[in-house]
């Protein structure tokens, strides 16, 4: 008797192969058949019948380190399909540390992730220091299976104290990272992070910055050992540097036979050579034999302010940027001031800001009423008989200026350019930040609208060659073993979606993080079910009691 | 990640020989973090032409160190004298 039978779905198999008509079996959390018409019973059974089943989709880049000790199933990431993830990156991971270091780390991840300071002192136990502890802990509630990275920055800071925040490391104490480093891969690493922008919430560079080419070296090749990954964040905002970045990743790959990839990479219409050039380079690169993977989003970029802090939004309105730069108190006499205001309305324009404010949204999750999120400026302006630039204004002061707007889809929107990008075979999708930017912007959903976006509306990807990317691609180029394809033997990590549907919801904020943390979120549109290592973790619009996922085991 | 867009990029300026860029235009783009950034153009002395990219507060005390009101204000200015004043 089989554990699982999906039946009568269109098998997408993840091998870019076409779909065909077939069902799936599943016995001991491994998929033991697939073919038409599988005879024989099963403990349960899925009617896949319209829909697409395909292998559990996998996020090479997340920030789920800190969640995963008390959600296993990193909501909302498993319902839109997710059944593994790689959280560590950007240098950051919370282990190996020791317990003295904490503070330093936490600070760290609160820059990054955005994570309320409750979710570090109220959602869980600390009680490791070790790559293995940590594993350990994360290990007994998983519903999703995790390949997590370990962070050069806590690798430099146990090794190096606060010296690691100042100082390029002597060779002893390069030694010892190589040591801790092949400790943290012996107990499950799927790799190292480094990064080369980040900063900690003070502004300083995380310690990774520090460290000279020699120590990056020296851990390469501990990484060189087991042909485990390198994971960088290069300067993605300047080309040039990028491009030597490309070149630094292929020296360390072909040397050392590691793959390697570095995020963000995203496209602009103020730079359109960036990607071009940067992908002209990769293309180099694995022609000379180095695996150097960029990752790319598939989520436009917005931008999102409040009248809290000066933005750039306003840069070409110079009236209202000196307001916004005042200090506070000062900022909300000038708002108050009806001369200063009527001015600043009449800078938006004769249309009354119409043009430039009308298409903003409320987010919500703030001091606005929760009636409004979601609603555009010039709705709640009409509404309210004022134009939206004075509606900006006002709004903003009854609520303590406590009022985020976002305008939607002001980069990396180029949907034609994008999805040739996409694919690409030498591009890895991904970027995704799943668990980070809380409380800037949803990080999830990226693949439903991979599939609405660029397979449905633009074509630019078939639904087998998009499944690909985001399964088999992704666990090859991170050695995943028996991950991303649906065949005999392999884990049953399985999703069950209806191509015709499958995106992303609206953006909405949610308080679901420790101390009633606020973060903004996306409902899964399209995906039916959930299956990971043979377990049904999600279905019909809910999430189960299955804890079946793991730390993945490697190629 | 959280990317300390400013100075990092300040800093990274092309070798000696090629620090007479001039401002050649800027913008506002959406930035990886979801914040609003000004993109600056510059053209160097020997032709080549860059871009870097800014934070807000960055921006606004490049604005301020070159008088300008608007971002048109900074076309024309030398790269250099302007990040001295950052």
């Amino acid at each position: 008797m089989f554990d699982l039978l999906i039946k009568g779905g269109t098998v997408v198999d993840g091998s870019g192969a076409p779909g065909f008509a077939g069902d799936v079996a599943v016995k001991d959390g491994r998929i033991v058949a697939i073919g038409p018409a599988i005879a024989g019973e099963a403990r349960r059974t899925l009617d896949a019948a319209g829909r697409v089943v395909a292998p559990g989709f996998i996020d090479p880049h997340t920030h789920f380190d800190v969640q995963l000790l008390w959600d296993g199933a990193a909501k909302p990431a498993l319902e839109h399909g997710i059944t593994c993830v790689v959280p560590g990156n950007c240098s950051l991971s919370l282990a190996p540390l020791k317990a003295q270091d904490r503070k330093s780390l936490v600070g760290m991840f609160q820059q990054i992730e955005e994570m309320p300071p409750e979710a570090f002192t109220e959602a869980f136990e600390w009680t490791w220091e070790d790559f293995a502890g940590y594993r350990d802990a994360i290990a007994k509630t998983l519903q999703l299976n995790v390949a997590p990275l370990v962070g050069h920055s806590v690798i430099r800071l146990w090794v190096m104290g606060a010296d690691a925040q100042q100082r390029a490391a002597r060779p002893d104490e390069i030694a010892a990272m190589q040591d801790l480093l092949r400790q943290c891969l012996e107990a499950g690493a799927v790799g190292l992070s480094t990064s080369f922008v980040d900063v900690d919430e003070n502004g300083h560079p995380v310690p990774s910055r520090f460290a000279s080419f020699d120590e990056l070296d020296a851990l390469c090749a501990v990484l060189g050992e087991r042909g485990r990954m390198l994971q960088i964040v290069p300067e993605f905002y300047a080309t040039d540097i990028t491009l030597a970045r490309v070149d630094q990743l292929a020296e360390l790959s072909i040397k050392h036979a590691i793959p390697t990839t570095f995020s963000p990479l995203f496209d602009s219409a103020a730079t359109p050579q960036n990607v071009p050039r940067v992908m002209a380079r990769v293309e180099e690169q694995f022609a000379r034999g180095a695996r150097v993977w960029p990752q790319m989003q598939t989520r436009p970029i917005d931008i999102s302010f409040s009248l809290l802090r000066p933005s750039l939004f306003f840069a070409r309105l110079p009236r209202w940027v000196r307001v916004l730069r005042l200090p506070l108190a000062e900022r909300l006499e000038a708002l108050k001031n009806p001369a200063i205001a009527d001015k600043m309305v009449e800078d938006a324009g004769p249309d009354g800001g119409a043009t430039m404010f009308a298409e903003l949204v409320v987010r919500g999750g703030d001091a606005a009423p929760a009636a409004l999120a979601g609603r555009t400026l010039g709705e709640i302006a009409a509404e309210r008989g004022e134009t939206p630039a004075r509606a900006l204004i006002n709004l903003s002061l009854e609520h303590g200026l406590d009022v985020a707007f976002l305008a939607a889809s002001r980069g990396h929107n180029a949907t034609d350019r994008i999805g040739a990008m996409l694919a690409s075979p030498f591009m890895h999708i991904g970027a995704s930040d799943g668990g980070a930017h809380l409380a800037s912007f949803a990080t999830y959903g990226d693949t439903g609208y991979l599939f609405s976006e660029f397979v449905r509306k633009a074509g630019a990807l078939s639904l087998e060659a998009a499944v690909k990317k985001i399964t088999s691609d992704t666990a090859e180029i991170w050695g995943l073993k028996d991950r991303g394809l649906l065949q005999t033997g392999k884990a049953a990590d399985i999703v069950v979606f209806d191509a015709d549907a499958i995106g992303r919801g609206v953006e909405r904020p949610q308080f679901d993080m420790p101390g009633d943390g606020m973060r903004y979120v996306r409902d899964a549109v399209g995906v039916e079910a959930v299956v990971v290592n043979g377990e049904v973790a999600w279905a019909g619009g809910a999430y189960t009691a299955a804890r079946a996922g793991v730390v993945c085991e490697l190629n | 990640m959280s990317a300390q867009v400013a100075l990092t990029a300040v800093q990274a300026q092309p070798a000696p020989g090629l620090d007479d860029a001039v401002v050649e235009g800027a913008e506002i783009v959406a930035g990886h973090d979801g914040a609003a950034e000004l993109l600056v153009r510059l053209r160097h002395g020997n032709g080549a032409q860059s871009a870097q990219s800014l934070d807000a507060e960055t921006a606004f005390d490049l604005l301020r160190a070159a008088g300008a009101a608007s971002l048109d204000g900074l076309v024309g200015q030398s790269w250099r004298d302007l990040i001295k004043e950052l």
